[in-house]
Order: structure tokens, then C-alpha cells, then sequence
């Protein structure tokens, strides 16, 4: 993930400052067939294949009001443009939360994150954005604005565009607003770590948690150099193959209490020792540099989402594949992030295709290319990776939305 | 007017179903004239029933070729008109494609035919600390395939989300026949997330012939207790005292004096019946934590005026209280001879002032009206009862249902919570969305549907109309 605006080829940007701008603006650029490029905190500039056609950059960054916050019903409706940063505030202001973790939460913007429907480590027990989106408003690539959903907790008039818009990069609709429902911050915040001897024992841990009574907010791998001394490792994380384990818990002080004695006693009795322990800020500072994990300097970042079983089988191979990677899995939902040291000698399509995406069909399901800053080899087979996806009704949908392929051209997956 | 069904249509269909898979005499067909909305009905021409995905596909594509409409249904418990077959033409009917495919523990999900009855599949993974966590009222008779089309809900939602939040992928046929699948066992399949696109679509985008769903891990413990309230509005505020404190009940359910009455009747279960409202609450999770969620909670309701919080702890007692809770709908048959529910929703905080509208409504209208539904989520079902021989007191029923949606409407909320809108509703789309917003609809209906000969006629309102007229609410079911 990557800040370069020079990225995207564009011809001017507008900063409109209200959902009539946004719909005037794309309605000329329909009319002049000028393609739009929608932009947040320009933190995922370079997720998805690269731009090749001129254009305007549309800036939210104008539209950034809270619109709504019923902080009783648990609810907030904002624009687009809002920070990460200056939204979580807000809601802890109330003593409540968005449970995502995303990089760069200074810069990257609510509505960024909804279109790239980016989760961090707490997904697994805290749910993705997609499961927090219940309203939303956009505008067509013909100008059209239209909204889904509403600003109550449950709602099943009409299609899910909530669901559908969240993801879309943009490519249907310029998302111009959003509600949330929110969930109360935790009492008490706390990660254990240890480490663990090869991939099979690492393995033999994460079953051992899904079949245990806990509830974790997040269970994180680690290995690489990345992490080597880092606070809420134990020391002996050093050697690149070295793998650690950390367990992310959250709620009332007795809860957390008991799950991290209770992790402590399954670990001690699986022969795991001295274990790491951070509580409160300290915790919260350790879910932060996870969430920080993709965005870190490196010349590819690939992402690789599997059923969480094939976790470690994907951070073994690509252990193999490419020397001195660091990685970092939400391990109890599959998802592997790969920061390499070095573009792959043998190129993307070699590796990534050949090598990786045969792994992940396994488990099924696939590897992405999150960043690539040289923009080398970024194929449409490369970046997305789907096997057996139905690109074909995407494209579909997408024709309806935006018939002239103005809106985040070439960028997406479809055909 | 859809071209009537052609013997050899029928014969086609035997073929690829086998005979004793199509029914296609008036009186095998009356069955399938209508779901739980039984206001409006109208019988199919055909009614088959695929065992496979590949026969799904065979009679979509002979459908297609003879140029008829078809639509899928479940096990009919739907209460918004969802499976009429507006028109006529084939009905597609799931349930006996009801094979569990796959539990997979370690990876937390399931794959089932859409025929599964939902609480089968909890049944199956009994023991395994797993369970599969929407749980609609009608879970012992209603579809998995029915549960995806209407993206049902139920009393745990308010902490474990709607269908949506479980499904992970679908494998379906679409109007033309092709087979895809959307998403699956693994989180993050590339591109659109059609999987949230097609959920919820009432059966018009598409016929779901396979789902994985997220399995849940069971809670290690529950604490179910029974807040007693002398008036409406203290069990409301309450509500919202409880949500306000960074509580998240598992369920939070709230049941009035007239409802209490009926359902003490019919299950004698205890209930104060001098009480004018009480809270179901019930929180589950890690033991460690959840008595001293009950004590704030009790000293919360405390706060708000309650008589006394009752617990209701052990497994037996928080069973028939669920049961209790689960079959309200079937005791209402005690109060009156004939029901009309709705299925609105406000902002929680604005639950005190629906309530209150409720009673003024069902005085100017001279209705009863009784009140179950799921308060934590400000999901309301007000219950209008009435005599459907009258003429005159079911035309009041309507238009006091109307307002109360309306009033609903006002208060930032939305005509449906978990029914859906079928035929039932769409009048009320134009109410709820704009113009370019019932457009957008209809454009992602026509990327998956584009002639509309897959349930034609739902959801959404057509050019100039707005979907049939009401004229005649009737007895419904469960929610």
C-alpha cells in the first residue's frame, strides 16, 4: 500500500464539497466520457491493476462533516472523507468504536476503507467492515446519485448496496456516505504472544483455539524481520524462521482476566514457556503495528486469503519463495500478508500465479497483489488471482452501474 | 400476460425431474398459492422439485426457452408475499435439495442445500461447540435457501447479525441457467461481493442452490432474565439504558401486557399478568463475565421503574421461555379470531415514542393492538388484531398499519426488519427510496435478471404502478 499520487494519470483533481458536486462533476465527465478517479487519503493508490487511461482525480476530502451520531443507538452516519483517526475520536468520545484496523488511520478515509474493503487483525473477532456498513450513498459514473440501506441496526428493504459498494473500488459508484453501526469500546485491552517451533506446532496452536472456549479479538502469526524485537514479542523471535503467536483480547477486565490466564495455563501445558503479556495501551499500541504491517516500504506486498486451516501451508511456502520476507496473518480468518525484501527474481507471473495461487486454489481461495510501487507485471490473473470467480456477471453489474467505464477504469476485475 | 403452460413444457419437466417430481393438477397446486402472506395468492401453472443443481439449471433453461416465468421457493414461511407466483409460470421449489454437505469445524463453516431447515443444522453440529447462529422464529420449519432470499433475522441478531452475516458463499443458477458460484469457504473472494448483493434479493436475482455459512462458536454461558414493568414506557427506556452502557445483549426481546396474556394462556409459564410490559434479556459469552453484566443490568432496569427482574437460568426454564417467546404468534389465536402484523423498525432511542403512537393509532382506529418484537434492534412487530369478516374493521387495519410504517418512516427507520418486502411492501419502496435509488435496483436487477421472468413483480415497484392493491390484510404467522 502505497501514497503516490503520480500513480494515476490524472488531468486535474476537484474537491467538491457535497453530493450535488460530486453528482455535477461526474455528470460532465460522463458527458466529456472522462474518465474519474475517486480519491480518500490516498493510502491504497496502488492496490489493483495500474490506471493507463487520463482522467480527474475526485477528492472526498472536502466532504468530511459527521452527518448523524446518535450515540444511543449506536449508530453514526458520516461522509466519505472523514479519517479513520478523527472518526475513531469521535466515537470514543462515547465510549464506542469501528472495530477496523487499517493502515495510515491519519490519512486513509472512511470511505477509502469501505471501497477497499480493507480488515485488519480484529475481523476475526470483532467482524469485517462489510458487517458494519448499514447505509450508504453514492453516485453513478452517469451522475446519478442514489443510496441502500438506512440508519437502522436491521434492514431488508430492497437490494444490499451496502454490501455491494463495499469493495468496488469506487468502479460502481462514488461513495459519498455512510452509516455504521458501532460497537461499545472494551473495559480492558491485552496481548499474549509466544513463540512457536515450526508451522506444525503453529498450526496445532490455532485449532487448539477454535476449539477452545475463548473468544479472541485477534489471532496474529508472525515471522520475518519485521518482527524481530519487537515489544509484544518474546525475545527469542529473532531468526528469520522463527514464528510468533500473538493473541488479541478485549473485554470487561474479568473477561480479559480469565482468558489470558486460562491461554496462559493451555500454553504452559503444550510445553510453551514465558510467554509476553501486554495490557491496555500497550496492547492497543501492539494491534496498531499489525495494522500498520502492509503499508511498511516494501517493492511488493502480497495478500493471500484462505480457509484459515491452509494459514500456515501459505506462510511456509512463501517462507520458501522469497528470503527475508516478513509476514503477518489474521491467522483465524485466513488472511495472509506478505511484505517481501525484494521484487521476485523470477517476476510476479512466475511466482505469484505459478507458484502461490495453486497453494491458496487448495484452500480455497486465492493471492493478490496489495502493492507493487514499480507497477511491474500487474496482470489482471497477477493482481486478483481468482480462479473459477465469476468475472463475467461482475462486469455485468458493472455496465449497469457505470456504462461507460468512467469510473476507476481498468482498475478492478472486471473483463 | 405469460404465455400458459404447455403440456410438453410439463413433459419436459418429468423428464428432467423425474414424474413424481412435478405437480401439475389445480389441486396439488392450491398448496402453493401463497407463503405466510396469505392476503394475496395466486397458484402457479407448475410446481417442480429439483434434486440437483444441474436439474435446477435444466428446468431454468427450459423455462427460458418457452419463454414462461419461474421463481424458486422454500418451505413457504415467508411473510411478505416473496414465493406468489404473481402471474403464474413454474415454481421452483428447494425442498428436497436438503442434503448437508459438508461441517468443517477447524475452518467454522458448513455447506448446505438450500432444502436445509435451519434448525437441522444446529441439530447437526450439537456437541461439535458450534452452532449456526440465525435463528428466525419459524427455525424449525423455514429454509436456509428461504433464510438467504429474505436475509432473515431472529431474536439474536442484536448481537450476531442478520443471514448476511454468516454466509460466506452461494452457489447459484442464474435466470439463464448458467451455475456460478459466489465466494465461499474463505473470507475475501475477488471482486463485487455479490455473495451481499444476492442475500436478501428476495429470489430476483437468482436461484441459490448451495450456501456456506459461518459457523459460531456456542457461548459458555447464558444469563436469561425476565424484567417485569408497570408501564411500556419503562421497559423502553430501559432498553435503551441497557444499549447505552456498552451492554450488548445476545437478545432483548420485549413482550406487552395483551401479548402476556395470550401466551400465559396458552403456556402457563408464570408471567405477572397485572405487569404492562416485560423484558426477555438474555447475555451470553465468557462465564467470567457475565454476572456482573446481569447485576448492571438488573440495576439498570431498576433504574427505569422495574417491579422486579426475574432470572430464568437453568437450561429448562430459559428453554420454555424461549419456546415461550418463539411461538407468541400461535397463541394470538386466543385473543382474536384474525391478525395482521408488521415488521418496522426505528432508531432504538425512538422506540418509546413508536410505542406510544401504536396505542394512539389503534385508538383512532378502534383496534387492538398488542406488541412482541425485538427491542434491542428497534425492530417492531405490532400486532393488530381484528375480525376479518368485518369489512369495515379490516379496512381500519390497513390503514392503521400503513401509519404505523409511515410513522416509522418519520422516525429514520425503515418498513421492514427481517420480512421483506414481496409483494407486501413494494408500495411502500416509493415511500422509503428515491427515484434514482429504486433505479439503481432495478439496474442491478437487470445485470442478473434482465427480461424479469425470474419472480417478476416483487420488490421492486414497476414504471406507473405501485404492485398490487391491499385490500384485505389476513391472518399471519410468526415472524
Amino acid at each position: 500500500m502505497n501514497s503516490t499520487l503520480a500513480a494515476l494519470p490524472l488531468t486535474r483533481t476537484c474537491q467538491p464539497s457535497s453530493l450535488d458536486e460530486v453528482a455535477a462533476l461526474i455528470a460532465e465527465a460522463s458527458s466529456r466520457q472522462t474518465a474519474v478517479y475517486p480519491l480518500g487519503g490516498d493510502t491504497s493508490l496502488d492496490y489493483g491493476l495500474p490506471a493507463k487511461v487520463e482522467g480527474w482525480g475526485l477528492s472526498l476530502a472536502g466532504m468530511r462533516r459527521i452527518v448523524d451520531y446518535p450515540a444511543r443507538d449506536m449508530t453514526v452516519t458520516v461522509e466519505a472523507g472523514m479519517t479513520m483517526t478523527e472518526l475513531a475520536e469521535l466515537l470514543a468520545g462515547e465510549g464506542q468504536q469501528l472495530p477496523i484496523d487499517v493502515p495510515h488511520p491519519d490519512q486513509a478515509t472512511i470511505g477509502g476503507v469501505v471501497a477497499t474493503a480493507f480488515n485488519g487483525p480484529r475481523r476475526y473477532g470483532l467482524g469485517s467492515i462489510r458487517d458494519h456498513v448499514i447505509g450508504i450513498q453514492a453516485v453513478d459514473g452517469r451522475g446519478m446519485p442514489f443510496k441502500g440501506g438506512g440508519r437502522v441496526v436491521k434492514n431488508v428493504a430492497g437490494y444490499d448496496f451496502c454490501k455491494l459498494l463495499t469493495g468496488s473500488l469506487g468502479t460502481l459508484g462514488v461513495i459519498t456516505q455512510m452509516t455504521f453501526k458501532l460497537r461499545p469500546l472494551p473495559q480492558q485491552w491485552a496481548v499474549l504472544s509466544t513463540t512457536v517451533a515450526d508451522w506444525d506446532q503453529a498450526e496445532r496452536q490455532l485449532a487448539a483455539l477454535v476449539e477452545s472456549p475463548l473468544a479472541p479479538s485477534a489471532i496474529e502469526l508472525l515471522s520475518g524481520p519485521a518482527w524481530h524485537g519487537h515489544a509484544a514479542l518474546p525475545a527469542g523471535m529473532s531468526g528469520d524462521d522463527s514464528i510468533g503467536l500473538a493473541v488479541f483480547l478485549e473485554g470487561t477486565t474479568a473477561e480479559v482476566a480469565w482468558m489470558r490466564d486460562e491461554l496462559q495455563r493451555r500454553w504452559r501445558s503444550d510445553g510453551l514457556t514465558r510467554p509476553v503479556l501486554l495490557e491496555g495501551d500497550h496492547a492497543r499500541n501492539a494491534l496498531r503495528d499489525m495494522a500498520e504491517f502492509p503499508a511498511g516500504d516494501a517493492p511488493l506486498v502480497l495478500r493471500g486469503s484462505v480457509v484459515p486451516s491452509y494459514t500456515t501451508r501459505l506462510m511456509a511456502r512463501a517462507r520458501e519463495l522469497f528470503p527475508g520476507v516478513s509476514l503477518l496473518a489474521h491467522a483465524g480468518s485466513g488472511t495472509v500478508l506478505m511484505r517481501l525484501a525484494q521484487f521476485p527474481a523470477e517476476g510476479l507471473s512466475r511466482t505469484v500465479v505459478a507458484r502461490l495461487q495453486s497453494l491458496a486454489a487448495a484452500g480455497h481461495g486465492h493471492v493478490s497483489v496489495l502493492s507493487n510501487p514499480a507497477a511491474a507485471e500487474m496482470t489482471h490473473q497477477c493482481v486478483w488471482g481468482g480462479i473459477d470467480v465469476p468475472f463475467d456477471v461482475m462486469t455485468a453489474v458493472k455496465r449497469q452501474f457505470d456504462p461507460h467505464n468512467l469510473l476507476n477504469p481498468g482498475r478492478f476485475v472486471y473483463l | 400476460m405469460a404465455p400458459a403452460i404447455s403440456p410438453r413444457l410439463v413433459e419436459q419437466f418429468r423428464r428432467i425431474v423425474g414424474v413424481e417430481n412435478v405437480l401439475s393438477a389445480h389441486s396439488d397446486l392450491l398448496v402453493y398459492e401463497c407463503d405466510g402472506f396469505v392476503i394475496e395468492k395466486n397458484c402457479p401453472d407448475v410446481v417442480v422439485f429439483p434434486r440437483t443443481t444441474g436439474q435446477v439449471s435444466e428446468v431454468v433453461k427450459a423455462c427460458r426457452v418457452a419463454g414462461v416465468p419461474f421463481l424458486p421457493r422454500g418451505a413457504g414461511t415467508s411473510l411478505a408475499g416473496g414465493c406468489l407466483p404473481v402471474g403464474g409460470g413454474v415454481m421452483i421449489v428447494l425442498t428436497r435439495m436438503r442434503d448437508i454437505l459438508e461441517i468443517n469445524i477447524r475452518d467454522r463453516y458448513a455447506v448446505v442445500q438450500p432444502g436445509v431447515v435451519n434448525v437441522w443444522l444446529t441439530q447437526a453440529l450439537r456437541g461439535s461447540g458450534y452452532h449456526y447462529a440465525p435463528d428466525p422464529s419459524s427455525q424449525g420449519a423455514c429454509t436456509i435457501g428461504g433464510n438467504v432470499a429474505t436475509n432473515s433475522g431472529g431474536p439474536h441478531t442484536l448481537k450476531y447479525g442478520v443471514t448476511v452475516n454468516h454466509v460466506l458463499g452461494v452457489e447459484a443458477v442464474l435466470a439463464d441457467g448458467r451455475i456460478e458460484q459466489f465466494g465461499g469457504p474463505a473470507e475475501d473472494s475477488p471482486g463485487l461481493d455479490l455473495v451481499g448483493a444476492l442475500v436478501g434479493s428476495e429470489g430476483t436475482l437468482a436461484i441459490v442452490t448451495k450456501v456456506w455459512v459461518r459457523l459460531t462458536r456456542d457461548p459458555q454461558g447464558y444469563r436469561t432474565m425476565l424484567g417485569v414493568f408497570e408501564s411500556v414506557d419503562d421497559a423502553t427506556s430501559a432498553i435503551s439504558e441497557i444499549i447505552g452502557a456498552g451492554i450488548v445483549p445476545a437478545a432483548l426481546e420485549m413482550l406487552d401486557h395483551g401479548i402476556l396474556e395470550a401466551l400465559e394462556a396458552a403456556f402457563q409459564f408464570g408471567f405477572p399478568l397485572d405487569a404492562q410490559a416485560i423484558l426477555l434479556i438474555e447475555v451470553d459469552g465468557l462465564e467470567a463475565g457475565l454476572d456482573a453484566q446481569r447485576e448492571r443490568i438488573v440495576e439498570l432496569c431498576g433504574k427505569c421503574g422495574a417491579r422486579e427482574v426475574r432470572r430464568a437460568d437453568s437450561p429448562a426454564e430459559r428453554q420454555k421461555l424461549w419456546k415461550c417467546r418463539k411461538q407468541a404468534f400461535g397463541a394470538i389465536g386466543r385473543l382474536s379470531p384474525s391478525y395482521c402484523t408488521q415488521d418496522g423498525v426505528v432508531p432504538r432511542t425512538k422506540l418509546p415514542h413508536i410505542l406510544r403512537r401504536i396505542t394512539e393509532i389503534g385508538r383512532k382506529y378502534e383496534l387492538r393492538i398488542v406488541n412482541v418484537f425485538h427491542a434491542g434492534d428497534g425492530n417492531i412487530h405490532p400486532i393488530l388484531l381484528f375480525d376479518e369478516r368485518d369489512q369495515q374493521q379490516t379496512r381500519r387495519v390497513l390503514e392503521a398499519s400503513g401509519e404505523i410504517l409511515d410513522e416509522c418512516l418519520a422516525c429514520g427507520g425503515s418498513v421492514t426488519g427481517e420480512h421483506g418486502i414481496g409483494v407486501e411492501k413494494i408500495h411502500f419502496m416509493q415511500k422509503m427510496f428515491t427515484p434514482d435509488d429504486l433505479r439503481a435496483m432495478a439496474n442491478l436487477r437487470d445485470a442478473f435478471n434482465p427480461d424479469n421472468v425470474l419472480s417478476p413483480d416483487k420488490m421492486l415497484p414497476t414504471a406507473g404502478g405501485c404492485g398490487m392493491e391491499q385490500k384485505h390484510p389476513g391472518r399471519r404467522a410468526a415472524l
